[in-house]
Parts: structure tokens; C-alpha cells; sequence
């Protein structure tokens, strides 16, 4: 276990290396990136402030979960973008993966260290500093519950992002194409979970309950942290069950992974 | 002595799926599919011992990677039995892939964008080789191979040959039992080549590794394997002795004078010129039908030489053969 | 001529070959559309108008957007770097076509293409789930087709623009994905200008991004008439022309650079 974990350290440590080859080039891509999400979160403040609020619910409160679900992907993009598609695809179509069966170290390592992004810390950064702008406009009655779910609830987010980066990558073992429909589930569901989700309409609302339970990871929570009414009448209970569905998701992706890996064996690429 | 692949009636079958045309097609496509059936490798047997250093060669599509993939571990097998090293590649493949080494000339099995240095070293991680193991190898990898004028050079850098290099230096390191090498000298000029096969025979020689060489190349197999086995249409056509191959199928053979003076009608018996010039010419004949040396004989008796060769048929036009007219098939 | 039209041909029926990325890629937008129309209407749940765009206007507005994705290219294009950095590029300049040209008219086909069977069904669907603001008369309609296509002049010339990095730099994408960035920010793609303060919002319509999607966006809204559409218009004609001259510039530097350099 402990030499699984150096072994990942060593792989991603490579990705971070080769990325410094280009110094320049990097400096620019993080710069670049953080201005671009700089001015995103001005022209969000901006678009935000002429608006009373959004259905009930006000720019702190959103700022509030929108910096968090900002946060987790941000995170989760760092550590999982060897399973993106942009990454994967490559390591099929080229004969990578293959390589890397005959390596002596977990498949799934391998992937994890296939790719680490490091210029997605702007996206970490940006959710962290909407979140707190988020806090500076509430008034939030907090328990210890509450402070120590924060923290819970965005490692969950990060689990069910990650696992649908999984997904989507096992899906590249049967088809070469990138499926732009898993792109709803991604970032779709970045986006809407990035907002209440009483605005969007009933068939989004079930898509994001019970296909891919979003609605479990940001708003049922944060019904509860922020002491909102909630106009779709759940039980309380659902705003706690946040870790258990991210859990359950990554154990699902993880089957189908390797399912994946095992259909790959045996029809050969 | 145990051997060290074991393949008994080894079979891998493909469905190639039919799919039907156009936008109601691809919803047809999920109800009913129509596949043919390609059997790749088709009831294959052989063994190898623990030292041997063989040749696995057929034409394209005949079957070749598709065993090698399977003896890998990364293909399942659809049917029969398959030891190697005392696993079963695809289901014990973390253990079994520490002591065995490969090496594909397509593509490298480096990490790009690093120097060279780093990749061995992330390799010796990997394989968790003891440092002394690792100096004594890679010192001795280097004095052969001569890998310290690029060693810290990012392998996207590298000329073919020196990425060969380095791609088998970094398959032993770890001291494998057993070592697949696929198409490594494709490419290569000739000096290059030389020195790929030279190291090849001495890991083979003095570690004792076990070497599977799949090539396109036939002069490597000429020079380096003792036994070879052809592959074709999924079917193991020949299995044994390289040179008693060449001496069943081997043809015709040439027989190259050069005469001290010009004589107008050189014949001989059951040899036919086959070129002319000047004073030199270039006799075909046929191995089953007359020696080489009665051929000199009746020469000599009838004429004045100045030098002669005797040319065996190129090895690719042996094997062209075999697999052109099917020589083999039964 | 003929040979352009050939080209524009070609690249429009390839288009038309990429069914299930097409499908895939329509579907995912008409998702995005009706997220984005859902925010906005619980945004403007307590106003009806904010600077001349009502909420029926911003519904329309979302689903303009997810229409012009495709359409523009919005979020990547480096079909021309990859030719230069796969040598290709070395045997395109061989050719007897004007180099901009061909990738110009390479550009109209695809924009064609994806525009008939991904933006025109998306938005004939998303029509059918809201109510939303069309153009009145047949002029506005022309108007708005004008701009449409000017705003394909200018999309273009700014992504060759940014493909012209290749010739200098291994990692053109790394700097492509700063410049999309930025043109995403300031076209009103995410956010209609009209939420921004009226200084933002005035620089932003006068940058080529603003030119390429926010102005045809205004024209088919019936945001603008009269003079200032004229003055839209021309502010996307000003645009094409800056930029393809600036194209036509610095195209010439990097052939040189790469003749003489070599690959």
C-alpha cells in the first residue's frame, strides 16, 4: 500500500516535471488561466449584483455553493485528468495502456499518474475565493455539524466527479469516440450543481436525482447548511447522505473500470 | 528442466461484427448483429526452454501478435492451456510481469518527456531492483550499448537507434527470466543492427535469458536464432531447426565463376546461367539435383577459374516461398 | 474560384459525415441551453426587464448561444497548428491555393455544415420548449443572416490568428486556451453584456468577440435598429478587416520563419 502511494508520487511527479520543460509556456497557461477566471468571477459578481437574488435564494448563498462545487471539480480535475478524455483517449489509440499492463504496478495507478494538471489549481483557487466571498455575505448559524460537513461534503463532490471521469474513460475501451453527451454529467453537473436546484425544471430535476444523484452532493446539503426552505419537500435525512452516494458512486465506477479493463483483455484493442 | 512457455492447443477467436448502413441501421445494430469469426491463433502447441533464444515468424495478419499479446497477458485466451514462467499471464499479471522484460520497436516503453537517467531510474522503483543489481546491470548495459552520450537526453529526442538502445537496456535491467522482443531492429541502418543483435546474443550467452524474437527481419533470425517457428493463418507451420528449414525449402542456389579467359558456351550439367559478364558468370542451380561440388568438379575439368562463390538463396525468398506456394500446409 | 468552392464543398459534406459527434454534441448543447434558460428565468423572477433585455429575450439569448457553439467554433479549433506541427503544413504552402483562403473556405464549409445539422435542429427543438423572441420582419431577418455570416469572417480570423502561433511556439494550444478564454468573457457568451456595467459592456460589444456573437445575437433579438445596427454591422466589418490583415501579416513572418528555420 505504502509503495503504491510512492509509486503514484513518482508517476505524478514526472507529469509536474515534464510540464516545467516548457517553463514559459506553463507560466503563461497559469497566468492565462487565472486571469481568465478572475475576470469569470468579476463578470459573475457583476451579473449577480443586478439580481435580487436567484428563486429565493441569495448571491451569497449562491456564491456559497457554487464556490464549493467550483472547488471539488477544480480538485478532482487535478487528480483525475488521467481519466479524461483528452488524456485516455490518447493512451488507448497509442498503445500506452498496453504498456502499462505489462508494468508491474495497480492499472489503476497508473491512470491516476498518467496525468496531473497543474494549472487546474486556478479553478481550485477561484471556488475557494467565491465561497469565501460567499461566507462574507451570510450569516450563517453554524454547529459543529455543520463546519466539520464542509469539508465532508467537498471530498464527497470530488469522489462523484472523479467517478464520473471513470465512467467516461471506460466507456473509451468500446468506443473510440469522445462521448460529448457525458459532458452533461461533468460539467452540466458542475454547473447546475453550482446553483439551487429548485429552478430547473422537473425532468432535469429527475435526470440530476436518479440517474446521476447531483442534487445529493450540493443542494440537499446546502439546504442544510445554510438553513433554506425546501420547496421540493425531502425528507431531512437526504442532506446527509452525501458521503454515501459519492462513496456508492465511486464504487460503482471503479466496478465498470474494471470490467472495462477485463473486456479489454479479451476482445484485444 | 521444466520449460518455461507452455502452450497447448492455444486458441483466440475474434467476432468481427457486421454493421448495419445508416441511421436505422445503428438502431438495428442493437437488436441484431450479424459477426464472422476470425481465428486468429488457431489450436497452437510448443515449448520453450529456460536459455533458448527463438525466432516466432509469419506474414502480416498471421498471428504473431496476437500469441505474443497472449503470452504478454494482455489478451485472454479463448481456448487452451498457457504456462509461462509458472503463471497464467492475464489472470496473475502483477507478479507475473516482474520477471519478464519486452521490448517493441514501434513503439518505446519510456517516458517521453524525461531524460533517460529518470526513466531508469522510476524503472528500478518500479521493479524494485537492489541498487547493487541495478549499478551492476546498467554499467554493464552501458559499456555495450553505449547509452552515457545521451543518457540525459528526453527520450522525444532520440534517433531510432538510440532509443532502441535505450528501450533494451531498460527491458533487463530487472534481470527478467524471459524477454519478448518485437521488430527491434526495424529501422535501423546496418552498423546498427549489428549492434542491437550482438547484444541480444550476449544476454541470451551469459545471463541465460530466454528470448521470444518476433521480426519481419529474416537476417536477424539467420544470425541469431537456432530454432524457429512460422505462423500462418493462426496455425504453427513449422517448428525446429533454422538451417534444416533452409536446407529442405533452401531452392536453388547460385554458383558465381569468374573464368581467367572469355569462353563463349560454358555449359554444365543440371546448372542453367543465369547472368553474364564478361568474364564472369552466375550459374542457378538446384540443391536436390546436384551438388555444389560436383558442379566444381566438372568445372574445373573443363575450364580455367580464376575465383568462384557459392550463394545459398536469400533466406526472404525461402521463406516468401513457403508462404507464397504454401509449402507447408497440409 | 472554382477550386475554393470545391473546397467549401468538401469540408461541408465531411461535416455532415460526423453523425454521432454531431448528435452528441446537439443533444449536450440543447442540455446546456435549458440549464442556462432555467437560471435565467429564476433570475428574473422578481424583474422583467434589466437593460432592455427582458426574460423572454434571455431565454433566447441561451439558446442562441448553445446555437453558435458549434456554428463558431466557440471553445477550440487548432486544426491548422496540428498541420504545422505534423509537417503538413509544409506541403499545403506547395499547393497552387492561397494559404488563408483555403482554410478559410475549409472554415465556411465545416461552419455550413455544422450549422445544418447540429445549431438550425437545436434550435428548432429549444423553440418548441419555450417562448421565445424572433426576428419581426424579413429585413431583420436578413439583417440578422448578414451578421451571422460576418460574425463567421470574424470568429475565423481570430482563431487563425491564434493557430498562427504554431509557427513560433511548441504549444500553441497552451496560448490558445488563454486567447478562447478571453473570448468567451468578453462576446457575453456566458453572461449577457447587458448584465455587465454599461463601461463593460460598451468595450466588450467593440472587441471581436463581442462582434462575433454578441451583435448578431442583439440583431436577431431586435435589440438594435436602425443606425446602430448599421454601426453593429460595421463594427463587424471593421473586424474582419483588422484581423485578416493582421492574419495576412503575421502568416507571412512565419512561412519566412519556418522556410527558413525549416520544420
Amino acid at each position: 500500500m505504502q509503495r503504491a502511494f510512492s509509486t503514484l508520487k513518482r508517476l505524478l511527479s514526472i507529469q509536474i516535471r515534464s510540464q516545467l520543460q516548457y517553463p514559459l509556456s506553463f507560466i503563461m497557461d497559469v497566468i492565462g488561466n487565472a486571469l481568465i477566471l478572475g475576470f469569470y468571477f468579476i463578470a459573475f459578481t457583476f451579473a449577480l449584483s443586478q439580481f435580487e437574488g436567484i428563486s429565493g435564494w441569495t448571491l451569497g448563498e449562491v456564491a456559497f455553493i457554487w464556490g464549493i462545487t467550483e472547488f471539488s471539480f477544480g480538485v478532482m480535475d487535478m487528480l483525475f485528468s488521467g481519466f479524461d478524455y483528452d488524456s485516455f483517449g490518447p493512451v488507448i489509440r497509442k498503445g500506452r495502456f498496453d504498456q502499462m499492463l505489462l508494468r508491474p504496478v495497480n492499472i489503476t495507478l497508473q491512470v491516476l499518474g498518467s496525468r496531473f494538471v497543474l494549472r487546474r489549481l486556478g479553478k481550485v483557487l477561484e471556488g475557494l475565493l467565491i465561497f469565501i466571498f460567499g461566507l462574507s455575505q451570510l450569516d450563517i448559524h453554524w454547529t459543529l455539524i455543520k463546519i466539520l460537513y464542509v469539508p465532508v461534503l467537498s471530498i464527497s463532490q470530488v469522489l462523484f466527479f472523479g467517478s464520473l471521469f471513470i465512467i467516461g474513460a471506460t466507456t473509451t475501451f468500446w468506443t473510440m469516440e469522445r462521448l460529448e453527451i457525458l459532458n452533461i454529467f461533468t460539467y452540466g453537473g458542475s454547473e447546475i450543481m453550482s446553483y439551487p436546484m429548485h429552478i430547473f425544471p422537473r425532468p432535469i430535476r429527475l435526470i440530476f436525482t436518479f440517474l446521476v444523484p447531483a442534487i445529493f452532493l450540493s443542494y440537499f446539503p446546502a439546504v442544510f447548511i445554510l438553513g433554506k426552505s425546501d420547496p421540493l419537500h425531502a425528507p431531512k435525512f437526504v442532506s446527509f447522505i452525501a458521503p454515501l452516494v459519492a462513496v456508492l458512486m465511486m464504487f460503482l465506477a471503479l466496478r465498470f473500470w474494471h470490467y472495462g479493463i477485463r473486456n479489454y483483455q479479451s476482445t484485444g484493442s | 528442466m521444466k520449460p518455461i512457455i507452455q502452450v497447448n492447443n492455444l486458441r483466440k477467436t475474434f467476432k468481427i461484427y457486421h454493421n448495419h448502413k445508416g441511421f436505422f441501421g445503428a438502431i438495428r445494430n442493437l437488436f441484431d448483429r450479424k459477426y464472422d469469426l476470425i481465428h486468429a491463433v488457431d489450436n497452437i502447441s510448443f515449448e520453450v526452454y529456460p536459455g533458448e533464444l527463438v525466432g516466432y515468424i509469419g506474414p502480416n495478419g498471421a498471428g504473431k501478435s496476437t500469441t505474443i499479446k497472449m503470452l504478454t497477458g494482455l489478451l485472454v485466451p479463448t481456448n487452451g492451456e498457457i504456462n509461462v514462467n509458472g503463471y497464467l499471464p492475464w489472470k496473475e499479471r502483477k507478479d507475473y510481469v516482474k520477471d519478464i522484460g519486452a521490448v517493441f520497436g514501434q513503439r518505446t516503453t519510456l517516458w517521453w518527456d524525461l531524460p533517460l537517467t529518470d526513466s531508469f531510474d522510476l524503472l528500478k522503483h518500479i521493479y524494485d531492483i537492489p541498487h547493487d543489481v541495478f549499478q551492476k546491470n546498467f554499467h554493464l548495459f552501458n559499456e555495450i550499448l553505449g547509452l552515457d552520450e545521451f543518457i540525459r537526453t528526453p527520450v522525444r529526442s532520440l534517433s531510432l537507434g538510440q532509443r532502441m538502445r535505450a528501450d533494451l537496456c531498460a527491458a533487463l535491467l530487472h534481470n527478467p527470466s524471459l524477454v519478448f522482443l518485437d521488430e527491434p531492429t526495424i529501422g535501423l541502418d546496418v552498423v546498427a543492427k549489428q549492434r542491437i543483435r550482438d547484444f541480444i546474443q550476449f544476454i541470451n550467452q551469459e545471463k541465460g535469458t530466454t528470448i521470444l524474437l518476433t521480426t519481419h527481419d529474416l537476417s536477424d533470425v539467420a544470425k541469431l536464432c537456432e530454432r524457429v517457428m512460422i505462423i500462418d493463418h493462426g496455425k504453427i507451420l513449422f517448428d525446429g531447426n533454422l538451417n534444416s528449414l533452409l536446407q529442405e525449402f533452401g531452392g536453388s542456389r547460385q554458383l558465381s565463376v569468374e573464368f581467367t579467359e572469355f569462353y563463349p558456351q560454358p555449359l554444365l550439367t543440371n546448372a542453367a546461367i543465369i547472368q553474364r559478364n564478361g568474364n564472369k558468370v552466375v550459374y542457378s542451380f538446384e540443391r536436390e539435383v546436384v551438388s555444389a561440388s560436383n558442379l566444381i568438379n566438372e568445372l574445373s575439368d573443363h575450364y580455367r577459374i580464376k575465383d568462384l562463390e557459392v550463394r545459398d538463396q536469400p533466406i526472404e525468398d525461402t521463406i516468401r516461398r513457403i508462404y507464397e506456394d504454401r509449402l507447408l500446409y497440409n | 474560384m472554382k477550386a475554393f468552392l470545391a473546397t467549401i464543398n468538401i469540408s461541408f459534406r465531411r461535416q455532415l459525415t460526423y453523425r454521432a459527434a454531431n448528435l452528441s454534441g446537439l443533444v449536450t448543447n440543447l442540455m446546456f441551453a435549458f440549464f442556462r434558460a432555467s437560471v435565467f428565468i429564476a433570475l428574473y423572477h422578481q424583474q422583467t426587464v434589466i437593460n432592455n433585455l427582458s426574460v423572454k429575450d434571455a431565454i433566447t439569448f441561451a439558446g442562441l448561444t448553445q446555437m453558435l457553439i458549434g456554428y463558431l467554433s466557440v471553445f477550440h479549433w487548432y486544426e491548422m497548428a496540428h498541420t504545422v506541427y505534423d509537417g503538413q503544413v509544409g506541403t499545403d504552402l506547395l499547393k497552387p491555393l492561397n494559404f488563408f483562403l483555403y482554410w478559410l473556405s475549409v472554415d465556411i464549409g465545416r461552419a455550413m455544415g455544422s450549422f445544418l445539422i447540429r445549431s438550425l435542429p437545436l434550435f428548432v427543438v429549444f423553440a418548441f420548449f419555450y417562448d421565445i423572441t424572433l426576428p419581426q420582419s424579413l429585413l431583420q431577418w436578413g439583417f440578422c443572416m448578414l451578421s451571422m455570416l460576418l460574425a463567421l469572417l470574424i470568429s475565423f480570423g481570430w482563431r487563425f490568428m491564434v493557430n498562427l502561433a504554431a509557427f513560433w511556439t511548441p504549444n500553441a494550444i497552451g496560448i490558445g486556451r488563454f486567447a478562447f478564454g478571453l473570448s468567451w468573457i468578453f462576446s457575453g457568451f456566458y453572461m449577457p453584456l447587458a448584465f455587465f456595467p454599461d463601461w463593460l459592456a460598451q468595450f466588450s460589444r467593440a472587441t471581436p468577440f463581442g462582434a462575433s456573437i454578441y451583435i448578431p445575437i442583439q440583431i436577431f433579438l431586435g435589440n438594435v435598429q436602425g443606425g446602430a445596427l448599421l454601426q453593429s454591422l460595421f463594427i463587424q466589418c471593421f473586424w474582419i478587416a483588422t484581423l485578416w490583415i493582421l492574419d495576412h501579416i503575421i502568416l507571412g513572418c512565419g512561412v519566412r520563419k519556418l522556410v527558413i528555420q525549416g520544420g
